[in-house]
């Protein structure tokens, strides 16, 4: 089930969010439902969940070296998953900065990783501007992605959740 | 303990097999076999993308359409704003134009008729509805006097009738009030020219038997001494009514001058026609007295004998001067100008 709000999550972030973009940026959903996993079940399921988020995207969404997701993804899930508990059990806004956050730390390491390894890289300002552009959008729709994932979860649980 | 090691140890891997997916897929090129699982991945999603494109498609035009359309009011709204300022900048330079023109009209009317003028500009308007005059800007401190006629780039406007030293009053060609001594520019008939307010001027001719046709120019003339320089342009033959043996036919002539829209004329420092020096007198008429009078009468033999011989008779003040009577030495009346 995990798989499927995957898929469409990059569905959705290929055919859906291009015609909405904000100041020219989309969402990056994949690395949103891989932050909100992490948040609720721990570093091992955001780690799996990211890297099979970082493949599709890889495959699907980018066009940048195959694996580039998968090393940025995995191990932003991870850490994520290993922040938890170091946030307050009650804070609503503690996780929506979390992922917001991670938002923009995986768009800025995607954009400069992805600069070391193509010769057509992005420039220092394009990177920031996309970062914090898709930072604030995945925080916009982070309440949605918190409800989808919690049904989810709950109703097909990961393997390894909850490790911390 | 444990199960952070395995989360360790899973994170490791899969660094590491990203690390190896970068490297394959580098070492690969186009033709590797992660870019065609990236065609083929590609391919599979291709028939959801679209139809996920096609279901949301009019949703997101709907936005980009409600965006435009905030966009396009914000825009129209500029335009607007815009155009109320070129208007008023295109209103300002029409009036500049017509300004101009008008001053190009004066300017080469006065150069056409080598009049001396003075320009002045029109101040205001009669304040009764029963008589047509205007008040100009120039008085008797720029050489104004009564009498004086008014003209601009159409033509005849009227004479000063009252002067101050800052302003003047104009009476109007089509004032009731106002005459002038007028000639048709085709064949020279002429009359006296009256205004008639609001209506067309009325030309009465002379000549009982004159034919004018709708359309004849009228211009002022000097007949009779007029006040005007002659060939200054009135307007043109509206209507001709009926005459007869010994009734004058009366001329309806509509102005050039449109009364309503004036406001830069030109007063013209002539007051009627210099009277015509003898024939005798003039320096470039070649006139020479005849050595006997072409009177064959006996009294004009007689006045000849009386006269002595033609020394005596080219004394020009003795034989060419109008004797008590009006008439000179040939006989003929003296020419009034």
């Amino acid at each position: 089930m995990m798989a499927l709000l995957l898929v469409t999550a990059a569905v959705l972030e290929t055919a859906l969010f291009p015609s909405l973009a904000l100041f020219g940026f989309r969402p990056d959903l994949l690395l949103l439902v891989t932050a909100v996993v992490a948040t609720r079940d721990g570093p091992m399921a955001g780690a799996r969940v990211g890297s099979a988020a970082g493949l599709l995207g890889d495959l699907l969404v980018t066009s940048a070296p195959v694996g580039l997701g998968v090393l940025v993804v995995s191990v932003l899930g991870a850490l994520v998953g290993w922040s938890r508990p170091y946030l307050a059990p009650s804070s609503v806004t503690a996780p929506l900065l979390l992922v917001a956050a991670a938002s923009v730390a995986g768009t800025a390491a995607h954009g400069i990783l992805g600069g070391l390894l193509v010769d057509d890289r992005p420039g220092a300002e394009l990177v920031v501007q996309a970062a914090i552009a898709v930072g604030l959008y995945n925080t916009l729709l982070s309440p949605l992605a918190y409800t989808l994932v919690r049904r989810v979860s709950d109703a097909f649980p990961l393997r390894g959740a909850g490790f911390q | 303990m444990f199960q952070r090691r395995r989360v360790r140890i899973l994170l490791a891997l899969l660094v590491a097999a990203a690390i190896a997916l970068v490297t394959i897929d580098f070492r690969g090129g186009d033709e590797g076999i992660l870019d065609r699982a990236r065609g083929g991945v590609t391919a599979v999603f291709r028939p959801v993308q679209d139809g996920v494109v096609t279901l949301v498609r009019p949703f997101s035009n709907l936005g980009r359409s409600v965006s435009e359309l905030l966009a396009i009011r914000a825009e129209n709204e500029r335009l607007r704003e815009r155009v109320a300022e070129l208007e008023e900048r295109r209103r300002a330079v029409s009036d500049l134009e017509r300004e101009n023109a008008e001053f190009r009209t004066l300017l080469d009317i006065a150069d056409r008729t080598e009049l001396d003028v003075a320009a002045a500009r029109v101040v205001a308007l009669a304040p009764s509805n029963f008589e047509w005059t205007v008040t100009i800007d120039v008085g008797a401190d720029e050489g104004i006097e009564r009498g004086m006629p008014v003209i601009d780039g159409d033509g005849l406007v009227g004479r000063v009738i009252q002067v101050t030293p800052g302003a003047s009053r104009v009476l109007l060609a089509i004032d009731p009030s106002f005459s002038a001594a007028a000639r048709s520019a085709g064949d020279g008939e002429v009359g006296i020219l009256d205004g008639r307010g609001g209506d067309p001027m009325v030309l009465r001719l002379l000549d009982p038997l004159a034919d004018l046709a709708v359309g004849d120019q009228v211009v002022t003339s000097s007949y009779q001494g007029g006040v005007f320089p002659a060939g200054i342009p009135i307007g043109t033959v509206a209507a001709v009514g009926e005459g007869g043996s010994a009734l004058a036919p009366e001329v309806q002539v509509n102005p050039f001058v449109d009364f309503t829209r004036l406001h830069h004329v030109l007063v013209v420092f002539s007051t009627g026609v210099d009277d015509i020096p003898p024939f005798e007198g003039s320096d470039d008429l070649e006139f020479e007295r005849p050595p006997v009078s072409p009177r064959l009468d006996d009294d004009a033999d007689d006045d000849v004998d009386d006269e002595g011989s033609d020394e005596e008779t080219s004394d020009g003040e003795d034989a060419g001067g109008p004797d008590a009577t009006g008439a000179n030495a040939l006989g003929a009346p003296r020419p009034r100008p």
